[in-house]
């Protein structure tokens, strides 16, 4: 399994310095106001949540649980650099996914189609959800508000977060990956404010693994 | 952000009282101020002016509003369709369809919302735009789609789901059908329908163009347009991404190049019901071709 750390660490390295103040302003502050302990914890309960998948259709996180546990991630939309070498890592390791058993489910507040694109471009075997209005990533506390200067410096690289959500709100998830056992119960996360920062497959795996013999 | 913040946060909008807004939420005061600082600091400001007699909202606040209501209703309407305690259970969904928007573009979404709320019923409501808009004011409809144009009010939200360009409609015999697409020159001589239902796209086309076509005047729908032209009184000018009756054929209007948008619109601020907030989360997940 190709490490998904190098990939960042490469793209990391190409970013624009007017980007990377922003960048280091905006994690610095999340980081300050403690913007983790917030997201869901291990032992909690993961919302049973409806959202529409890519093909168009309202999925279930209960009804996915129902054949397994289920890897959750949310990302930012296709437009990070970070997301997109991430959802390519993730569809290369999804049949090992599947094999320990366990579906995987990335979630976006992209809407109008990008689910689909998404999925289309990066060749995901797992279902991306549209997290319309942010309601889920509110759920499971993942949520924040894009200070202004970082979200000009993405209108001027020609991201537009109103058209691309449907609302002007700049609400953006941070990374963050949960393991959930068939129950619904958290029993694995990655959560970071560090947009660069990501779940590792391996780590995912391994997870799944720990779940799986925890079952036994 | 956390979903109790933004909860508390929208209580105490509506009660601009801590202590109102702590029993309605059913959390010590102590409790709900300090969520409401953790929101402020997340947030990057003061959400509240905190008067001795009096809480107001502050201009961020106010901003932050409309967006942390859609995003608390966007997860409750998350949350399991089938889940009981969400109470009224919608099982109508009420939708207006403005002029020469059909019903067949949405149908799909319809049957998938259907799917997951087997007992609905669905009633499509076809009239005018300011028709439409005073139903949904008046709670008598859920959403509408609606033509881009200047005289929505800023109560709805809108979304645009598409763009549509120009057909020319006309009888399949008609000497115009031989060719691949059309002009507004080659229309000279031909009558045109106009009506009020029916897309605008003829409107336009007669105002640029005020004498080199005949027009003639019908009420009704695109449906009945259609039959007008397959009677032979004229031709029309429809949306592209309607379907065409038996008989007629439609060719696109290049010259000028006519567009319109088509918008999901819906009352701001309105509890919405588990049907019509699923079917919009639906609609703006997705890309109309």
């Amino acid at each position: 399994m190709p490490r998904l750390r190098d990939e960042l660490e490469s793209q990391r390295g190409m970013m624009p310095e007017e980007v990377r103040l922003a960048y280091e302003a905006m994690v610095g502050e999340l980081q300050r106001t403690g913007f983790i302990a917030q997201a869901l914890q291990i032992g909690d309960r993961f919302p049973d949540l409806v959202l529409p998948n890519a093909e168009g259709d309202l999925v279930s996180i209960g009804g996915l649980l129902q054949s397994g546990p289920l890897v959750v991630t949310f990302f930012r939309g296709e437009w990070c650099p970070y997301c997109s070498v991430t959802l390519d890592a993730l569809a290369a390791a999804l049949p090992e996914f599947q094999a320990a058993g366990a579906a995987l489910v990335a979630i976006t507040p992209e809407t109008g189609g990008r689910a689909l694109l998404a999925k289309q471009n990066h060749q995901a075997g797992f279902e991306v959800l549209s997290d319309v209005d942010c309601g889920v990533g509110l759920s499971c506390g993942v949520v924040f508000r894009t200070p202004e200067p970082y979200r000009l410096l993405l209108e001027k690289f020609g991201t537009d977060l109103a058209e691309r959500h449907g609302n002007t709100a700049w609400f953006l998830p941070v990374p963050a990956t949960f393991v959930i056992d068939r129950t619904g119960v958290v029993r694995w996360r990655f959560v970071t404010v560090d947009f660069t920062e990501r779940a590792e497959p391996a780590a995912i795996l391994a997870a799944l693994h720990a779940l799986a013999a925890s079952d036994d | 952000m956390e979903l109790h913040q933004v909860r508390y946060f929208v209580a105490l909008c509506r009660t601009l009282n801590f202590t109102r807004a702590a029993a309605e939420c059913d959390v010590t005061q102590p409790a709900l101020t300090r969520a409401i600082q953790r929101l402020e600091e997340e947030v990057g400001g003061p959400l509240l002016f905190r008067e001795r007699n009096m809480t107001q909202l502050t201009p961020l606040g106010r901003a932050m509003v409309p967006h942390l209501q859609a995003m608390l209703t966007a997860a409750a309407t998350a949350r399991r369709i089938a889940d009981e305690e969400l109470g009224r259970q919608q099982t109508v969904l009420r939708v207006g369809l403005g002029p020469a928007i059909a019903a067949a573009r949405v149908a799909d979404v319809v049957g998938r919302l259907v799917r997951f709320c087997p007992e609905l019923s669905v009633r499509f409501e076809e009239a005018g735009a300011p028709a439409l808009v005073e139903e949904m004011l008046s709670d008598m409809l859920d959403c509408a789609l609606l033509p881009d144009g200047p005289d929505l009010p800023d109560r709805l939200h809108r979304w645009k789901l598409w763009e549509e360009g120009c057909v020319v409609v006309l009888p399949g015999g008609h000497p115009l059908a031989l060719r691949g697409s059309l002009t507004a020159d080659e229309l000279a001589g031909e009558t045109l329908l106009v009506g009020e239902r029916c897309g605008g796209f003829a409107l336009k086309l007669t105002e640029a163009n005020p004498r080199a076509l005949t027009v003639r005047r019908c009420g009704g729908s695109w449906v009945q347009m259609q039959d007008l032209v397959a009677a032979g009184l004229g031709l029309a000018l429809l949306p592209d991404a309607l379907g065409i009756g038996a008989g007629l054929v439609s060719r696109p209007l290049t010259q000028p190049r006519l567009r319109r948008s088509v918008l999901l619109t819906l009352v701001a601020g309105r509890p919405q019901g588990l049907a019509v907030a699923n079917f919009v989360k639906l609609c703006r997940a997705r890309a109309f071709a």
